[in-house]
């Protein structure tokens, strides 16, 4: 049994296999399959300081390889996850993520204002496709990246703050940097690639959004490649995800430098997909006699 | 619920575009009732979501806890299912759902599906036969060569009729919801259970409520769905005059019809 755990800005975490905000929701529905306390962490559904009903259906589509959604931030709103999701999750011994959106840069700060303290770590979604947040698209340019990083950390006292990053933008290594600039303690990247699916009989996008999210295994080598790109650009911690199915991809993303990973396309194909990727990454560390999981992060050597 | 391999035991067409599947389970599984469903993968690598699908019966076999569903081949993922053989082992999530729950009280049950919509309606036949309930069924297809389970629809019901979009089957220029209607007074049922395409649904609502009928219904809904198990909330429905969603797969798929919009 190699050692597994990982620590960022000083949250310890049990694994490096953190549940991919969305879909997981608060952790409830998959821990009547399997006990979740055995997972590194979870990143919760993304919360605003009003509940949000979301865009219409259908809010999900598939492509070769890949799935594209719109949920469009459904969520009971910071108070109602405080009051009647966060005790279940700090039951469970596991890193809590505090996924967060707004509109405005006020909005992104009073909801990190609301959880300091509370979770072990705040994820700030400036990078959702699939809401429109009155024409400000926090995720797209460096400048926008900073400030409300900035924003966002002002309001934090306690709580370490990560800035999950866009892939739908110029350069995402210049964003990282951008976090980094604004105060950010970690980046996760990628949010998903945004996409369209049509139902030619209908002659019609096939989610009501028309544009939707695009994830699953078809992204990870975008994924994989972003991740490096910004690993080689920032000093803090990277969290990678996009695609990861295995504990071969997890390893992947690891490789190319991120201190952990998320999952979350892959637990809808199948529900187990994180402890059997747990259980994967113990098993391909003890073939390769590596006592702990450090020793092969970031280990990528280019080819001459 | 349970994330488990089944066993394909049968997967074979019973009518144009409909597939039978029955699969034998390999966990001892509580709750699979009428009503309820199961996510199952498709079993190829490309299709990364499961299908979601009524159970349409389940029981057991030497032991063994076999569950039969029934699915339209629509697109490229349940085209992969329907090349599934004999013996192919595929993942699947189960049971899922609220399903269809008759009081003692209620023994005179109206059943109306249209299309897949039947195969919910068939699980309720099955799950109930011998309760001592009478089954009035009005059930729809498009077309003749859709017609399937017309016989267990006869066996099991008091009186069961069938009609076609295009009277190549059945009564003639008549739907399910209609031919439930024209029958009412005579059915005179507790209860009433529907599934099936969301216009559907949404005559027979209207249809209550323009007749001022205010026996209990039931409808089960369809959405496309993601986890299948309440967490990605892909799958919603609005509440009536709430601003409020329900999950589908996780608060329904059945719920009272007036409780949300159709």
């Amino acid at each position: 049994m190699a050692n597994l755990s990982v620590n960022i800005c000083g949250v310890n975490f049990k694994n490096p296999v953190i549940a991919a905000s969305g879909t997981f929701g608060f952790g409830k529905e998959f821990n009547e399959i399997y006990d979740i306390g055995v997972l590194g962490g979870v990143s919760t559904k993304g919360l605003t300081l009003e509940p949000r009903l979301g865009n219409p259906t259908p809010r999900i589509a598939e492509g070769y390889g890949v799935i594209l959604n719109a949920v469009g931030l459904q969520n009971p709103g910071v108070d109602v996850f405080l009051r009647e999701d966060l005790d279940f999750l700090k039951s469970k011994n596991i890193a809590i993520i505090a996924n967060v959106a707004g509109r405005t840069i006020d909005d992104y700060a009073g909801i990190c204002a609301r959880l300091d303290g509370k979770v072990d770590m705040i994820e700030l979604n400036i990078s959702c496709p699939n809401v429109k947040c009155g024409g400000m698209a926090f995720g797209i340019k460096p400048e926008s990246v900073a400030e409300v990083t900035r924003a966002a950390k002002s309001a934090l006292k306690k709580t370490p703050l990560i800035v999950k990053l866009s892939p739908n933008v110029e350069s995402i290594a210049a964003n990282a940097l951008a976090a980094q600039k604004g105060g950010a303690d970690c980046v996760s990247l990628i949010n998903t690639l945004t996409g369209m699916v049509v139902d030619i009989e209908r002659r019609r996008p096939l989610i009501a959004n028309n544009t939707g999210g695009v994830s699953g295994a078809g992204i990870k080598p975008i994924a994989v490649r972003m991740v490096w790109e910004v690993c080689r650009a920032v000093d803090i911690p990277v969290i990678g995800m996009g695609g990861i199915t295995c504990a071969e991809d997890a390893i992947e993303f690891i490789m190319a430098g991120a201190r952990a990973v998320q999952v979350g396309t892959a637990n809808f194909t199948d529900t187990l997909a994180m402890p059997k990727i747990i259980d994967g990454l113990n098993a391909w560390l003890d073939r390769h006699g590596i006592a702990d999981i450090s020793e092969i992060c970031g280990v990528l050597q280019l080819n001459g | 619920m349970k994330e488990q391999k089944v066993k394909i035991l049968e997967n074979a067409p019973i009518a144009a575009g409909i597939y039978k599947m029955r699969f034998a389970l390999s966990e001892k599984t509580d709750g699979l009732f009428c009503g309820k469903f199961v996510n199952i993968s498709v079993g190829d690598g490309a299709h990364l979501l499961r299908r979601p699908i009524a159970i349409c019966e389940h029981g057991e076999e030497n032991g063994v806890q076999a569950v039969t569903i029934c699915y339209q081949v629509k697109g490229a993922g349940t085209q992969a299912m329907s090349r599934a053989k004999v013996g192919d082992e595929l993942a699947c999530v189960l049971p899922l759902g609220n399903g269809f729950r008759l009081s003692e009280e209620q023994k005179r049950v109206a059943l109306i599906g249209g299309g897949v919509g039947i195969f919910p309606m068939l699980s309720v036949l099955k799950e109930y036969a011998g309760a001592g309930k009478d089954f009035y069924s009005y059930i729809g297809f498009r077309n003749r060569d859709a017609v399937c389970m017309a016989d267990t629809f006869f066996s099991l019901s008091a009186r069961a009729e069938i009609v076609t979009d295009d009277g190549s089957f059945g009564q003639k220029n008549n739907n399910a919801v209609a031919a439930f209607f024209a029958d009412y007074e005579k059915a005179r049922p507790d209860v009433v259970l529907a599934c099936g395409p969301t216009p559907m649904l949404r005559a027979l609502k209207t249809g209550l409520k323009e007749r001022g009928i205010a026996v209990p219904c039931y409808v089960s809904l369809e959405e496309r769905m993601g986890c299948g198990i309440g967490a990605c909330l892909v799958c919603v429905c609005k509440k009536s005059g709430k601003e409020e969603n329900a999950r589908v797969c996780k608060d329904g798929p059945v719920f009272e019809i007036g409780e949300v919009e159709i």
